[in-house]
């Protein structure tokens, strides 16, 4: 009895005995869904979903929002084939470059935030509207095919048949979450979320820690942009768009409060399975296109519910 | 003597929370036309009574009586209808409506369906006379003073007709001219009828006001007797059980050593142009009513709001710290006065908050080192005998602990400079003379204590040098045997505006 009291205490533990149990359930009773390649197919999904949380889940647990993360991700597709320099044979520099260009337009979020006293929402959707409009003028209309050889190779190799998009997740998990837990600035961005004043007046700089924090989330925003390029093989505008609110829902459903000061990226992690699970099990219904998205809507709504009345108690 | 049947009563409750019980069967009643004090230190279950009185919370067992009738589920609304009215320690104002609209808030007199403002004027207009408010009543509260809003929430009370009216420390942020007219006030109320509970650390109130006392201690009920024929000493040993002359340490003998700060033409928010000087080793006062500037001029010195200077050394510094980490490095540390929303980050755990400030300094190669950490809050939590577990949120701990906790956390940088903001406000009596003892120690040290403070006697027994502030200016120093109420009540009212130096 006091273990499942435990459990219901700890929404991270909660997120993953939901994926567990539904995991179960479909492929008892879906043919084909618990086939490896398919589980594994769901995680490299989640991967992507679960990098872009990341820096979601860091700028949450301080109190903000990064609504910039789907246009980061867009921008990094498209650009990355453009920047890439020919001379390059391992397409290391573009990565790089794409990398520091994502960065680049976090802090910029950042210092919109920490000093000009924007409020995050306003800031972080203002220069999402920003890099659309540049997008379309830089890009035109039209999807851009990728040649970098490590692009390609982080989107389709699959060394001991684990694709390396996952083990890039399982790296993105273990630096998260050695940030939250074992790092001093893991604890100030908690104090910071719980308490910005009371977090000030101890000592910890607000500007500094917005400042990191939003680059960190154009960081990982931009990796996750990498991956997607990979796994797709083309940017286009709008490839971005749907990782937005997924990346929000998979933080919330792993128990982080939307306020800020209580979560950790454990939870997230299960969240993001849980996101991609559901998605593909309306896929295996056969509704249009518009129901599916009604669904889908509806499930995150109630999937929310249940976990944020749990993180309540 | 014929007995009133009691308003409002509670018999053998009994409350608990996690498994650690906070009332242990405590009986209380309140009967009309008197005042009842309820005495405690910090975490002997006044709040919770309250709650349970209120319907804010449900006793585990034991029965709350309105009008002698039990009743089964008691409710903040059923409270209300029973004519049950708390003013909260905890302002409950919201800051953006205006004072009538807060005083109004959950009971607006009503015309077709829509807020009838003249009769809420009206209405307003009556409660706001007799709790002393002069302010226009479509002022925003957010421009009101601390003590200002404390009256609102008073008049927000009084507005609802209660027949019962429990006052939870009302005074603690009150002037004394804003006391006095409570005082008044209650005397009004009691001869009214009402029954009145009142909750508060300062003695001499509850002397002058109070005709009954039930004392907790440890969620029990420890006294429950008339206050007549009982002094203050008396009250303090029904409360403590022992003699009270031991609550100030001894001045030790004073040894000024360096300067320490040393500020000209200082403006910081409401301070104008001040000169002030310091040296390690002193415990230097800051007198004042409430809101002349106290709590500027400690932010101002701590880099935390924009101030400058014509000339400035603090703390081997030559200027002003321009932010709080430069403040911290010079080893200047403040205690907030507002320990919920200021000091402390309420949610997270007790040993959280006490690493706070120290979490850089314990780090190794970028990472926390967690047996360090440990050690630390280990020490701190028996250096100021915080009990129980550290893992427990600090919001579950008392007012008296929370504060211990705010002050605890700045122990590890080793200050040079404490700048405190009414350490002592809503503190039982226990923990203030621990406050106390740790204040001259901190100044025997050779550290410099900087106390703004709301209560006098504190600025007279506890420190070497008093500035009293008003309107932003020095209007007295005094040191030495200068330093009584009088003086200090007198400068701040802006009776004697002449400061001798000191």
């Amino acid at each position: 009895m006091k273990a499942v009291k435990a459990v219901f205490r700890n929404p991270s533990l909660l997120t993953f005995l939901l994926v567990a149990l539904v995991w179960l359930v479909a492929s008892l009773t879906l043919r084909g869904f618990g086939a490896y390649g398919h589980l594994r197919y769901l995680l490299e999904l989640a991967a992507v979903i679960g990098i872009v949380a990341a820096g979601q889940t860091l700028v949450i647990l301080m109190g903000g929002i990064d609504l910039s993360v789907g246009a980061v991700i867009t921008v990094t597709a498209i650009l990355l084939p453009l920047i890439s320099p020919a001379a390059d044979p391992t397409g290391l520099v573009g990565i790089v470059l794409a990398l520091a260009l994502a960065t680049g337009i976090g802090l910029l979020n950042g210092a919109g935030a920490a000093y000009l006293r924007v409020p995050p929402i306003i800031m972080t959707l203002a220069m999402a509207t920003f890099l659309q409009g540049l997008l379309v003028i830089v890009a035109g209309g039209s999807a851009v095919t990728v040649s970098n050889p490590a692009v390609i190779l982080l989107g389709q190799a699959r060394p001991l048949g684990i694709p390396a998009g996952i083990l890039l997740w399982i790296v993105v998990s273990i630096v998260v979450l050695l940030i939250i837990h074992r790092m001093p600035l893991g604890a100030r961005f908690l104090a910071l979320g719980a308490n910005p004043l009371a977090a000030r007046l101890s000592g910890v700089s607000v500007a500094r820690n917005t400042l990191l924090l939003y680059a960190l989330s154009g960081f990982f925003a931009g990796l996750a942009g990498i991956l997607v390029l990979g796994m797709n093989r083309q940017g286009y505008v709008g490839i971005g768009d749907p990782y937005l609110l997924m990346s929000i829902a998979a933080v919330v459903l792993g128990g982080t409060s939307i306020l800020g000061g209580r979560g950790t990226y454990a939870g997230t992690i299960p969240g993001a399975i849980l996101l991609v699970t559901t998605t593909a099990l309306i896929t295996v219904v056969n509704a249009s296109p518009g129901w599916r998205s009604i669904m889908f809507g509806s499930l995150i709504l109630a999937l929310l519910l249940i976990s944020g009345r749990e993180a309540r108690r | 003597m014929t007995e009133t049947r009691p308003l409002l009563e509670a018999r053998q409750v009994f409350k608990g929370f996690f498994g650690n019980p906070v009332l242990k069967g405590v009986d209380i009643a309140l009967h009309p036309g008197r005042v009842h004090a309820l005495l405690g230190e910090n975490g002997a279950g006044k709040s919770t009574l309250i709650n349970l009185l209120s319907g804010a919370l449900q006793p585990d067992s034991g029965t709350i009586l309105v009008d002698g009738r039990p009743v089964g589920r008691f409710s903040p609304a059923a409270a209300r209808a029973a004519g049950i009215a708390v003013v909260q320690q905890e302002l409950s104002l919201t800051a953006d409506l205006s004072i009538a609209e807060n005083i109004g808030l959950g009971a607006f007199p009503r015309r077709f369906g829509l807020i009838d403002y003249a009769a809420l004027q009206k209405g307003v207009g009556e409660v706001c006379a007799m709790v002393g408010l002069t302010e226009p009543l479509d002022m925003p509260v957010a421009d009101l003073s601390l003590g200002r809003r404390q009256m609102v929430e008073i008049a927000k009370a009084l507005f609802r007709k209660p027949r019962v009216l429990i006052l939870d420390e009302p005074t603690s942020s009150l002037s004394a001219h804003e006391a006095g007219i409570l005082a008044r006030l209650i005397g009004t109320l009691r001869d009214r009828g009402t029954a009145l509970l009142y909750i508060s650390h300062r003695l001499n109130e509850v002397q002058a006001l109070c005709a009954h006392v039930t004392v907790l201690k440890d969620g029990g009920v420890t006294a429950d007797q008339s206050l007549a024929g009982i002094d203050g000493e008396g009250l303090v040993r029904l409360m403590v059980g022992r003699e009270t002359g031991d609550l100030f340490p001894p001045r030790s003998v004073n040894v000024s050593g360096a300067t320490r700060i040393s500020v000209e033409k200082f403006s910081a928010g409401l301070m104008r142009e001040i000169g002030f000087s310091a040296r390690a080793g002193e415990i230097v006062g800051i007198g004042g009513l409430v809101g002349q500037g106290q709590e500027d001029l400690l932010l101002g010195l701590y880099g935390a709001i924009p101030a400058r200077a014509d000339h400035a050394e603090v703390s081997g510094l030559p200027r002003l710290p321009a932010h709080v980490g430069e403040a911290n490095a010079a080893g200047i540390v403040y205690v907030p006065a507002d320990r919920k929303h200021e000091g402390l980050v309420l949610p997270h755990s007790i040993a959280v908050n006490l690493i706070l400030p120290s979490l850089g300094r314990l780090a190794r190669r970028g990472f926390r080192d967690r047996a360090a950490e440990a050690g630390l809050i280990a020490d701190l939590a028996r250096r100021l005998t915080i009990k129980g577990d550290v893992a427990r949120p600090v919001q579950a701990l008392s007012g008296g602990n929370q504060q211990k906790v705010a002050l605890a956390k700045w122990l590890p940088l080793d200050p040079s400079i404490l700048l405190l903001n009414d350490p002592t406000r809503g503190v039982d009596i226990e923990t203030k003379r621990e406050i106390y003892l740790m204040l001259r120690a901190f100044a025997t040290e050779g550290r410099l204590v900087i106390l703004a403070s709301s209560d006098t006697p504190e600025l007279v027994h506890l420190c070497d040098r008093v500035v009293v502030l008003r309107e932003g200016r020095v209007a007295a120093r005094l040191s030495g045997a200068a330093i009584s109420e009088e003086a200090i009540v007198g400068a701040a009212m802006g009776i004697h505006e002449q400061g001798e130096a000191a």
